[in-house]
């Protein structure tokens, strides 16, 4: 037990002989914006469903504010969901889709009426209360879905990818807006998404996860920033992986080799000389030159094999000696000189790269 | 389309429809010939519809059909939605087999069945009567009921009933405010299949009805053996005026439901 909104203990969950979800604990604070992360496949959706109550976990517990749920059917569970496909009933009208919770509980009907009103207000559709949903807009529908669930003053909300079938646009916009929302509502929101983006955009924390398991918990900037594992740095951003050796060590730096250069890593990681290791380096973390300081030993000669615009930045493809390549995001005005075929020196913090051990992952089994 | 083959598809069309209709229309025209043959035009008259009314035994055996197509119409109707469900929702081992079997009578020669269920009243000392006739009908029919409503099913998304339970409704709940309004287009239309299936079903009914109750196709069949009479012909008549009425009711409400934007 303890005092979360929600709380999973060691809740796993098969289909067939494969598991869904494997022995995963989580704990999700009251008011707390909490994004479920991962590739399709990964038990994301199925660990919201036994939250919401239509899968029955096979070992485990899960308590709903203090209650625990597991054998509590999903229409008597203080929580609602937000369907991936909005789930609207095609036969009520919007006004009656969002009173349908209310009607369940048997609240007299001029108090259906106001909480209905407020509810499309504050997601602004109360003009199309009369409307069927197909006469929507994906938008629009998403935004009924929305107010139908939170009418209900559920406990927690349970959001299933609610934005994937929107266009890149309204979905940042989205994005936003139900990050207000929840802010306004102060309401627990559990959202799962496979975009890395909507998660960082959104979450107080993100929860990523991988065949079933839990890779990482933590704030979005620890997420992105120090990753626990190369799936999670793999899976979040943009990176450039390096399998190499440590060497060095008792009184010199450690470093690692990259073609035939050295590369100074950080000392912070539990990392010894002779291990094998992958180094991650984000694109926008490595600094170019064409001419190298007088810290030379720092700086990696590499060889330009494409300059791409994509806006924002100016992505820079390289390759080392022995044919290994690196990308580097630029500013584009730094970028303006520099060809295809010229030489180049990158550079980066070694406090910006992170180190896995290379046999971490292997303990997982699928 | 060029021009060529446009000629060509609509010549094709018509000649596809009047394949279809002419016999139709033909009857439907000799219904009102003041001529006791029937073969050749000799004048306008509602004789054989005053006719028809007046014959105690078309309207005795009219309302024979309708008896057992509605008790058949509602027994398929409840079987099939139940066993559309079970079908659909349920994993089960045999689930795969039972389902095919569901598929039987709808291929099964009906004189099959008629014979079989001839010989099972036989051995179970069943007295034939009116009602003998409903337990084959109720075999096509359910089937038929069947496979609209899983062909519906299959079209319905299923997170609707987990959102209905989502937001607090139970089982009894989920199943009249979401599952029935959804299937309902579905059930009408088994039901209609259920009750035309039975009510022009011959063989069955010829084996199976007991002696002085007939239903309309096998007093037809008997009339018929004495040479096409013009009342046939206004019978004939009635009864495609009748569906042509309730088809177009139908079809009117799910294009006007369609407008709406909405299920019928």
């Amino acid at each position: 037990m303890s005092d979360n909104m929600v709380y999973l203990e060691e809740v796993s969950k098969k289909f067939g002989e494969n598991y869904a979800v494997h022995k995963i604990n989580l704990d999700i604070k009251e008011g707390e914006f909490l994004t479920l992360l991962g590739p399709s496949g990964c038990g994301k959706t199925t660990t919201l469903r036994m939250i919401a109550g239509f899968e029955k976990p096979d070992e485990g517990n899960i308590w709903i504010d203090g209650k625990q749920v597991e054998k509590i059917e999903p229409y008597n569970r203080e929580v609602n969901t937000v369907f991936q496909s909005y789930s609207l009933f095609p036969h009520m009208t919007v006004a009656e889709n969002v009173a349908f919770g209310l009607k369940m509980k048997k609240i007299p009907k001029s108090e259906i009426d106001e909480q209905v009103h407020r509810a499309l207000d504050l997601v602004q559709l109360r003009a199309f209360s009369d409307r069927k949903p197909k006469k929507l807009s994906g938008g629009q529908q998403q935004r009924v879905a929305i107010a139908r669930a939170i009418v209900n003053n559920p406990r927690v909300l349970l959001l299933d990818e609610p934005l994937g079938a929107l266009d890149l646009k309204l979905r940042k916009q989205m994005q936003l807006e139900l990050k207000q929302l929840q802010q306004e509502l102060g309401m627990t929101f559990i959202y799962v998404t496979h975009d890395q983006e909507e998660a960082l955009t959104m979450s107080d924390r993100i929860v990523v996860m991988n065949q079933g398991q839990i890779e990482q918990m933590g704030l979005p900037d620890e997420i992105y920033e120090r990753p626990k594992t190369k799936f999670v740095a793999d899976f979040i951003g943009e990176t450039n992986f390096f399998e190499g050796t440590v060497k060095g060590g008792e009184g010199s730096n450690l470093y690692m080799s990259i073609g035939e250069q050295k590369v100074s890593i950080h000392n912070h990681s539990n990392i010894e000389s002779g291990e094998d290791i992958y180094l991650s380096i984000r694109p926008e973390r490595i600094h170019i030159t064409q001419e190298p300081g007088n810290k030379s030993q720092d700086y990696l000669k590499v060889k330009i094999q494409d300059k791409i615009y994509i806006g924002s930045v100016t992505k820079i493809v390289a390759s080392f000696s022995d044919g290994q390549k690196i990308t580097a995001h630029s500013p584009y005005d730094k970028t303006l000189h520099l060809q295809e075929g010229d030489n180049l020196y990158i550079y980066w913090n070694p406090e910006n790269a992170v180190i896995f051990p290379v046999h971490e992952k292997e303990k997982i089994e699928a | 389309m060029r021009p060529r083959t446009r000629k060509i598809l609509l010549i094709y069309s018509v000649l596809v429809f009047m394949f279809f209709y002419i016999p139709l229309v033909v009857l439907m025209a000799f219904s009102f010939n003041d001529s006791k043959l029937g073969t050749v035009w000799t004048g306008f008259t509602f004789e054989w519809y005053v006719k028809l009314f007046n014959n105690s035994q078309i309207i005795e055996a009219t309302v024979n059909s309708l008896i057992v197509a509605v008790i058949t119409t509602i027994i398929s109707t409840v079987l099939g939605v139940l066993g559309a469900l079970v079908l659909h929702r349920y994993i089960f081992p045999g689930r795969k087999a039972i389902s095919f079997i569901f598929y039987i009578p709808v291929v099964i020669p009906e004189i099959v069945l008629a014979v079989a269920l001839l010989s099972l009243y036989g051995a179970m000392n069943i007295q034939l009567g009116l009602l003998t006739i409903v337990p084959g009908h109720v075999v096509f029919a359910t089937s038929f009921v069947i496979l609209v409503l899983l062909a519906r099913l299959a079209g319905m998304d299923n997170a609707l009933e987990e959102a209905a339970k989502d937001l607090g409704a139970n089982e009894w709940h989920t199943f009249w405010k979401v599952t029935f309004p959804l299937l309902f287009p579905g059930i009408l239309a088994g039901a209609l299949m259920a009750f035309t299936i039975s009510l022009d079903e011959f063989v069955v009914a010829f084996f199976t009805t007991g002696p002085g109750s007939n239903t309309l196709p096998v007093l037809v069949y008997s009339m018929v053996r004495r040479g096409v009479s013009p009342e046939i012909n206004a019978l004939s008549t009635i009864l495609i005026l009748l569906i042509i009425f309730f088809v177009s009711i139908v079809g009117w409400r799910m294009m006007r439901a369609d407008r709406k934007g909405g299920e019928v």
